[in-house]
């Protein structure tokens, strides 16, 4: 190599001297200075009457726009300084854009350089092609907070040269404000402690640099080996390198809440904590665990999960189909089906939508690129839509990814028979002609008619990089408050997780013991990490994200209307369904509700994970709601119910606070909580009721109630 | 008092500002005359929103004064003809075309020479060189949901974002202060077959807050501000109390994590709590004339109820009025209508009372000088009659109404060809149109925010011109 290198200097007596490509030279130049960005250039429609591919992406179409279109009138070959394309980012002309380039500059010298050598694409017809962008270091722990951090970017090229691309890649920081960057030297100055992500671009590839300042140096933290759990050993070495100590355990019946609410969607009653706390300590937590996960309430609570998840609803005329999908899933839950099993049937069930549940999988948006849209964010957890329009600016998705997942669902008739049939295409706009069948990111599909099978076979394989991951990312959210990837339908390397190591784990782990949704849901409900407790201690208030505490989650709408229920002893009425049926196991997601309407539900015609009703996010219908409204009100002042129950029963306040401290927050009452409720209410007759009330509004209207920590 | 404010230097005010606000937080003020003193506390206090836009933009990104001059709106009501309204029918008629263009209704002369109105805006017409119009407006959208999109947020729907629509936007910017919420909806936002949730990319609380009924019903009232049959202001009190206490339990146990304030649970106390507030809704303090003038129809107790919201300092009110899909019957639906109908009837004359109305009073009270009104829908109907006596969806040519709030009045801005099927001269576009609102709101329409996933979105799309001539 350095016999090469020797040869090299001795054809080309200078770099300098070397000849401008304008792939690998020119290119990165205009991205650099931002010309094709989607603001600039790199809009849809260009701008100025001048359009450049998104973030350079196509720069066989760039070359022709800027050398050869409008004959060439954007390049002075005979005075380079007098061409277009440089006087506008200059500013010798006016420019709306201001100055992108700088007069004189390295950048500006390059592209004069390139029209003076004949502003050609490429000097020589077999121009090695750009492979791969390498970033050094590619993670950094900064020990000192105020030492800048040098990056260096190298890019390799098919006749195995590579070369020092630097000053022509873009450093972004995904936080300005957390880190800035010298865009000349690519020196990179923490500003804030914590980890952060700065994003490189050189032509199409970007690479995510992870760059820690610890928050502290010397940290009593746990022992970061946890033999038995690969989780735990993920997380508590981050902790530690991150410098933030971890919150200690809860307390077994706080644990009880927080799981029994994870697991089943329920609060635990007291037959519950009967069986827990008779059990032998050591054994208690694990025997919960597995209680849980065998019981029906699990079953029920996690196919709404996976329903939301699977966006099932009914649409008018479809509502036998919708039920029979729901029950169709329910039973797939019961008997543990294998994710993967359950990912093949929904994606190749075809027939009666009223007789075969999964078939309604084509019946939940319309048309084939929603289709392609949908599962690619369902089962690779990864947003194809830029790339309808344009090819992804911070992932390797191409609108022929795109239109090729589409053309495979154009041949499904998303119908009450669905079908897979011969005819039916889309085109891809990029080609103007029929899109081609193609596994995204794989390859193309020749055969047409087996396209849909050959896809489902890649889609639950080994070979496919995100399937498992994007489901236990999820499993994840859902116990922890937080993927390790955030958003959890945006899996991509320009977005990396916080612990990458342990999303390969768990998702390695997951295959490898069947696909089973209960097998994650233990490993992490049994883990140290699951098991800390929500409070701050000792400065780790802002290390949530990794896993130093256990982060807050607001209950669910379902799952808070029946605990509301629960507490209160009289069910919710939702339109049809029989008295007493709770919300978690309703199927229809708009079924007339005014309760589950201002807790912000999902209607699931759009994701329920985008979408910005999800969750008791709070609002102010709600709250004049829980003021003035019935939903609390109409219960709490009804004469059955655990409050008239109760009173009736002559019992004392102090008990009746504790009933409800036990049904609501899973704990008895503290000694300062008792004392204040003590002196709080003190009356009789109507009066005592009416502090009563008021006492149990507050109750289920407070933080504790209403999160899970 | 305004002018002892401007005399400040503008961080000064940014800082005076914030101390203002938080004492309006634990103060009541009272309020006597209707019209005169506005409930949150800038207005109150004389400081417009306007100036508060510029404050936040100075104190927290550090730019630089724009180029757009003073701004003379501090609210804005938006009347949303929901369907779409024929322009033949309103602003725009075209009295000389064939029959089958011209339509059943005859045209008046207004205010302004030359330039004719709908018969049934008679009161408008006679306002033309107080208000302006303009009869260029242009989109290639034809379909309720895209339409409405692409007027209520000046971009084209795309599937990968939705965008925010204004009063969200005004939302956001001047951070949720006063009493009373500062996007408001009458009836409520269901617009365009209502898929736009109206705060895009912007966060949920940010979107309008629906008073959830009809004005014009008699027994009108916003849902929950109500008490709840038993209930009182003393025991909401002590549950708000109750659930402070109980949230502090648990924060000293947590010692001092996450915050466990309630910023919701009191922001809606306060207004159940303020009968000043509540008051805005009370319709019923209008004398019997007033609420005549207005027409006693939805549109009109709508306007009506905006015009009180405005009044109390309300930056955003949108009063969303249903019916104007006309596919058929224009006479009926248009102008004539009877009692009991099914569908909305005697349309234009509803709005003629309404706006007439409401531009006459916002300008009795001095206000619609900063009172930006808008009255516009998705797009227009088609220059021929279809077989059922209506017409359909027409995209390409139509009309939208601008008063006060800085807006040059007597402009008729651009015109159609002479069947009002194409733009003649100076095309506006929607996008246009929301650089030109935004402006006259004193927001920077180049002014970027960030969706969730880092992307940066100018307010007002980049390609956006802001209209000059109507802002005077």
């Amino acid at each position: 190599m350095f016999i090469c290198w020797v040869l090299l200097a001795a054809v080309l007596p200078g770099k300098s001297d070397s000849l401008v490509d304008f792939d690998h030279d020119v290119m990165p130049v205009l991205t650099k200075a931002g010309c094709n960005v989607g603001a600039c250039h790199g809009a849809a429609i260009g701008r100025g009457g001048f359009k450049l591919s998104l973030y350079g992406s196509n720069p066989a179409a760039d070359y022709r726009t800027i050398a050869l279109e409008l004959k060439g009138r954007r390049v002075n070959l005979l005075e380079p300084e007098q061409s277009l394309v440089i006087m506008k980012p200059t500013e010798a002309m006016e420019h709306e854009g201001g100055v992108r380039i700088d007069p004189g500059s390295d950048s500006a010298e390059t592209v004069i350089r390139w029209i003076r050598e004949g502003a050609l694409r490429s000097h020589d017809g077999s121009r090695p092609v750009f492979k791969s962008l390498e970033i050094s270091p590619a993670s950094v722990v900064a020990d000192d907070f105020d030492q800048d951090v040098t990056l260096k970017a190298i890019a390799h090229f098919s006749d195995g040269s590579s070369r020092d691309v630097t000053r022509l890649t873009v450093f972004t920081p995904e936080d300005p404000g957390a880190l800035s960057i010298d865009s000349k030297t690519a020196d990179v100055h923490v500003r804030r402690r914590g980890r952060h992500i700065v994003i490189a671009r050189y032509l199409r590839a970007v690479k995510a640099i992870e760059i820690i300042a610890p928050f502290s140096r010397q940290v009593s933290a746990e022992p970061v080996d946890a033999p038995d759990s690969f989780i735990d050993t993920s997380v508590n070495r981050l902790l530690k390198k991150i410098g933030i100590p971890a919150s200690g355990q809860l307390d077994d019946e706080a644990f009880l809440r927080r799981a029994s609410l994870d697991l089943t969607g329920r609060l635990p009653d007291g037959q519950d904590l009967r069986w827990f706390l008779a059990d032998d300590e050591r054994i208690r937590r694990t025997n919960l665990i597995d209680r849980l996960l065998a019981s029906e309430a699990f079953t029920e609570y996690w196919t709404l999960k996976l329903a939301k998840l699977l966006r099932i609803h009914g649409k008018p005329g479809n509502e036998r189909g919708a039920e029979k999908y729901h029950r169709w899933l329910e039973q797939q839950i019961a008997e543990n089906a294998g994710y993967h099993t359950i990912a093949m049937s929904l994606l190749t069930a075809t027939g009666d939508t009223e007789q075969v549940g999964p078939a309604n999988f084509y019946r939940m948006v319309g048309g084939p690129r929603e289709q392609a849209e949908f599962t690619s964010e369902l089962f690779m957890g990864s947003r194809l839509r830029c790339a309808n329009c344009h090819d992804h600016p911070l992932d390797h998705w191409t609108q022929d990814d795109y239109h090729g997942l589409a053309a495979i669902f154009a041949k499904v008739r998303q119908e009450p028979i669905v079908r897979v049939v011969d005819d039916g295409q889309v085109i891809n706009p990029r080609t103007g002609k029929n899109a081609v069948a193609r596994i995204p990111g794989e390859r193309y599909l020749d055969d047409d008619h087996g396209a849909l099978q050959a896809f489902a076979r890649w889609m639950v394989s080994e070979d496919n990089p995100y399937f498992a991951k994007a489901i236990v990312n999820r499993l994840w959210k859902s116990m922890m408050g937080r993927g390790l990837v955030e958003p959890a339908d945006d899996l991509r390397s320009t977005n990396p997780a916080t612990h990458p190591d342990l999303l390969q784990e768990l998702a390695r782990d997951f295959a490898e013991h069947g696909y089973d949704l209960r097998h994650t849901l233990k490993k992490i409900a049994t883990s140290d990490a699951y098991g800390r407790r929500s409070e701050v201690s000792g400065g780790n208030a802002t290390g949530g994200q990794y896993y130093s505490r256990h982060l807050r989650k607001p209950l669910e709408p379902e799952v808070l209307a029946d605990a509301i229920s629960d507490v209160l002893e009289i069910p919710e009425i939702y339109g049809q369904y029989p008295a007493g049926s709770r919300a978690v196991k309703l199927i229809n997601p708009q079924v007339e509700s005014q309760t589950l309407d201002v807790l912000g539900r999902c209607a699931r015609e759009e994701s329920c994970e985008t979408s910005v009703a999800a969750g008791n996010t709070g609002g102010l219908s709600l709250k004049l709601h829980l003021f003035n409204g019935p939903i609390l009100n109409q219960r709490i002042a009804s004469p059955k119910g655990r409050l008239s129950r109760l009173i009736a029963a002559g019992e004392t306040n102090e008990a009746i606070v504790q009933s409800f401290y036990r049904a609501a927050l899973s704990r008895s009452v503290s000694d300062d909580e008792r004392k204040f409720w003590n002196e709080q209410i003190n009356g009789s007759g109507d009066q005592r009721r009416a502090l009563l009330e008021d006492f149990v509004w507050s109750l289920l209207t407070c933080q504790e109630f209403v999160t899970n920590h | 008092m305004n002018d002892q404010w401007v005399s400040f230097p503008r961080i000064k005010r940014a800082t005076v500002l914030r101390d203002l606000i938080a004492d309006e937080s634990r103060h009541r003020l009272d309020f006597n005359r209707r019209g005169l003193v506005r409930v949150g506390g800038l207005t109150a206090l004389g400081l417009g929103l306007g100036d508060y836009f510029r404050i936040q933009r100075i104190a927290a990104a550090g730019e630089s004064e724009t180029s757009i001059g003073k701004p003379k709106a501090k609210s804005c009501i938006l009347i949303w003809l929901d369907g779409g309204p024929s322009h033949l029918e309103t602003f725009d008629p075209k009295p000389e075309a064939p029959l089958e263009v011209r339509g059943p209704l005859d045209s008046i002369a207004t205010a302004i020479p030359g330039i004719r109105f709908s018969e049934c805006l008679p009161s408008t017409a006679a306002m033309l060189d107080r208000i302006s119009v303009i009869r260029s407006m242009t989109s290639p959208l034809g379909e309720h949901n895209f339409g409405t999109h692409y007027l209520m947020t000046g971009y084209k729907p795309t599937p990968v974002l939705e965008y925010p629509g204004y009063g969200a936007v005004l939302s956001q910017l001047n951070g949720r202060v006063g009493v009373l919420p500062s996007n408001i909806a009458v009836p409520d936002f269901k617009v365009g077959g209502s898929r736009l949730t109206g705060s895009g990319y912007l966060p949920p609380e940010t979107r309008p807050f629906s008073v959830g009924s009809d004005p014009s019903k008699p027994g009108f009232a916003v849902r929950d501000l109500d008490f709840y049959n038993g209930l009182d202001l003393n025991r909401l009190d002590r549950r708000r109390r109750f659930v402070e206490s109980l949230n502090n339990f648990e924060e000293r146990k947590s010692k001092a994590g996450e915050t466990s304030s309630d910023p919701d649970l009191e922001r809606a106390f306060r207004l159940i709590a303020s009968t000043d507030a509540k008051r805005a809704f009370e319709l019923n303090e209008e004398p019997a004339a007033t609420r005549q003038k207005y027409g006693t129809r939805t549109l009109g107790q709508s306007c009506l109820l905006a015009r009180r919201l405005v009044e109390r300092g309300v930056p955003f009110v949108t009063v969303n009025h249903k019916g104007w899909d006309t596919h058929e019957n224009l006479t009926t639906r248009l102008k004539d209508g009877f009692a009991g109908a099914r569908v909305s009837v005697g349309l234009v004359p509803s709005l003629d009372l309404a706006l007439a109305a409401l531009i006459e009073d916002l300008e009795q009270t001095g206000l619609l000088s900063e009172t930006l009104v808008v009255v516009m829908g998705e797009f227009g109907r088609t220059p021929k009659l279809n077989t059922r006596g209506g017409r359909d969806h027409w995209p390409r040519v139509f009309s939208v109404m601008l008063a006060g709030g800085g807006v040059t009045p007597g402009l008729v801005l651009g015109s159609s060809d002479a069947v009002g099927e194409s733009p003649r001269t100076r095309p506006v576009t929607p996008s246009d149109l929301a650089a030109t609102i935004y402006t006259l709101l004193g927001i920077d329409p180049r002014r970027e925010f960030k969706t969730d996933d880092g992307r940066p979105v100018s307010i007002a799309p980049h390609q956006a011109e802001v209209i000059s001539e109507l802002i005077a």
